[in-house]
């Protein structure tokens, strides 16, 4: 119990500190960027000097660089993002009025890639059909290699310009208030074809390595049938390497949203990061990057979790003495 | 450390199982060695290499040499939206601009930034990963946390922020991509070198008195090569596909557009012209799937016995 403490101690530890030289990268990014920020408060109207000192010492630019720095630090560790001028709420408004729509766009991807990739990574390793394998494979390698947005762009001119049957941006019908259905299928479809391919083929070669291992020769010499050898020997041992996989997949499906995001106008994250970028609303672009982060660094632990849950090896070593994480 | 393997890319996860697997990848002969010449020799006459090094030197000679002959790139005396003729293969834009010469140009900046960050990929790990793994202690936590921190903020988000506000010609996102990229390459380099560490014609190096920075470079890191060149030759194609997302989102040298961005303004003319938006994504798609193809072939003919079933 205790070495279990322990790992998800450091786990927690350097969770944290990876976080503070996100935050530390963003917040020097920034620092060294072009541009004056109180010249672009001001906007571009001739103003008296005091006036400029005054709104350099309203938002403490006039105070050393360090200063700011454990300011800005201390700001974000009490969830204040700072103001969004654009759309006169906090950062932090904005973002949880819009990482609803990520997460409805990313979670059933991240279901469709994970149960796909699983599906035709295990059948493309488990035949004995060298074309079957063939085809799969290199399904699995075209889809991985089509860039995600342009596809999207395929799907659109197909079954939206040409066949009309589903729209072509937007999360529903203007002025309606959620998400319809058929608003969601093209980007959900094209968020998890990469992540398809991908999974497939990590869960090809994981599936291809466990069914060379002995227990399999075991269980087959016990005479099980072809399928249970399969699913309920080879299978269970072949997941591990796909928890790990999919865990940081959805991490960074979280962050490729903003591609899918931008092809159909779909009002997420991505898509406020973008804006922002533009619109050099720098708060609102750290903003969304801190959050982004903090999801991975949590969807991280998670996985942490889940893998010690499932494999049982690791479980043996964390009960047994000398079991601090390797 | 965390004890979950921590895997981002595929050519990744491929090529650290090489490094686990203990009998393969080490060949202890020097590089040029015999068997290193057969196995050489053997991927080259493979036809299906032969197809995808042929595909990637038509797209590359298209883009380099193709511009002398095709027609200019920004002139807009032409018709607009004229589809795809003989005249104008790939039809022309809605400036009225010849859309081949356009494909061709951008090729450049997409194929420049693919190669140009796997080739700082490929440096950048070879040194870090080599360093980390045949070093260990310090150097290896200090590097393997540097490396953690890349794969945690994802690269395109760091890369767009990065390029917004920097600013955004070639060469910055060129630095700016292979500063994200680089842990891919650094990991498998570090397991590799951290095995050949191990190994004892290592040991007997040492005994006999050479500095260890020259045993790492002239017997760790060859050895190593195998996996870390499917690994770069995977990051060619990835870096070709986060550059063309970043141009596609608006990021991108404006002077120089690559296809990435030809797709960005073709987006808002597809009722119009279905050409302008699928000439530019074919172009990336036939270089990046014969870019993981061959790394495919490569990591079955350097790496023999990593996905094969008994």
């Amino acid at each position: 119990m205790k070495a279990v403490l322990l790992h998800y101690g450091k786990l927690l530890l350097s969770s944290l500190l990876l976080f503070l030289a996100v935050l530390t990268v963003l917040f020097l990014l920034l620092e060294i960027a072009p541009g004056d920020p109180v010249q672009s408060l001001i906007g571009d109207n001739p103003v008296s000097d005091e006036f400029r000192a005054q709104v350099t010492a309203a938002f403490g630019l006039d105070r050393p660089i360090w200063e700011r720095y454990v300011i800005y630090i201390a700001n974000v560790f009490q969830g204040n993002l700072g103001y969004s001028f654009g759309s006169s709420m906090t950062v932090s408004e904005l973002i949880m009025s819009r990482i609803g729509n990520t997460l409805a766009l990313a979670l059933p991807a991240f279901v469709i890639s994970t149960l796909g990739g699983l599906l035709i990574g295990a059948i493309a390793a488990s035949t004995r059909s060298r074309w079957l394998d063939g085809g799969m494979s290199g399904l699995a390698v075209a889809l991985f290699s089509i860039p995600n947005f342009w596809l999207g762009l395929l799907l659109i001119m197909l079954f939206s310009i040409t066949l009309g049957w589903l729209p072509v941006q937007g999360k529903g019908p203007y002025g309606s208030e959620g998400i319809s259905p058929e608003y969601l299928i093209l980007p959900m479809l094209t968020m998890a074809t990469s992540e398809l391919a991908y999974k497939a083929r990590i869960m090809r070669s994981s599936m291809i390595e466990s069914l060379g291992q002995d227990f399999v020769d075991t269980a087959r010499s016990k005479g099980l049938s072809r399928n249970q050898v399969l699913w309920r020997h080879a299978m269970p041992n072949a997941l591990l390497p796909m928890v790990t996989v999919s865990g940081y997949s959805l991490g960074f499906a979280l962050a490729g949203s903003v591609v899918v995001e931008r092809v159909f106008g779909w009002p997420g994250m991505g898509l406020l990061l973008l804006d922002a970028i533009q619109r050099n609303n720098n708060q609102v672009v750290l903003g969304v990057t801190i959050v982004i982060t903090i999801s991975i660094l949590i969807i991280n632990i998670l996985t942490d979790v889940v893998y010690g849950l499932v494999d049982p090896r690791l479980r043996a070593r964390f009960s047994s003495k000398q079991g601090s994480a390797a | 450390m965390s004890s979950t393997p921590k895997l981002d890319t595929e050519a990744l996860a491929t090529a650290s199982r090489a490094a686990e697997a203990p009998p393969t990848g080490y060949v202890k002969t020097r590089p040029g060695g015999k068997r290193r010449e057969s196995v050489w020799r053997g991927f080259f006459r493979k036809p299906s290499t032969i197809i995808y090094l042929g595909l990637i030197a038509v797209m590359v000679l298209a883009s380099f040499v193709g511009p002398l002959f095709a027609g200019d790139p920004v002139a807009t005396t032409h018709p607009q939206f004229l589809p795809p003729s003989a005249d104008f293969l790939l039809g022309t834009d809605h400036l009225g601009r010849d859309y081949l010469a356009r494909v061709l140009a951008g090729g450049q900046v997409s194929l420049l930034v693919g190669f140009s960050v796997a080739i700082l990929c490929m440096t950048l790990g070879l040194i870090i990963g080599g360093v980390a793994g045949f070093y260990g202690g310090f150097w290896d936590t200090a590097l393997v946390k540097l490396a953690e921190f890349f794969q945690v903020l994802p690269g395109i988000v760091l890369a767009l922020v990065a390029a917004a506000l920097l600013g955004a010609n070639v060469w910055i996102i060129v630095v700016i991509l292979s500063i994200t990229m680089w842990p891919a390459v650094a990991r498998i380099v570090r397991a590799e070198a951290m095995r050949i560490a191990q190994l004892g014609y290592v040991e007997s190096q040492r005994a006999a008195g050479f500095k260890s920075l020259r045993i790492l470079i002239s017997d760790v890191l060859p050895n190593a090569m195998p996996p870390v060149i499917v690994a770069t030759t995977m990051t060619v194609g990835r870096a070709i596909l986060i550059e063309s997302s970043l141009a596609f989102l608006g990021i991108g040298d404006s002077n120089n557009p690559s296809w990435g961005a030809l797709l960005n303004s073709a987006q808002s003319y597809m009722a119009t012209g279905w050409w302008l938006a699928l000439f530019p994504g074919l172009a990336i798609f036939i270089v990046v799937l014969a870019i993981n193809m061959l790394g495919d072939s490569l990591n079955d003919a350097l790496n023999p016995s990593i996905g094969k079933v008994k």
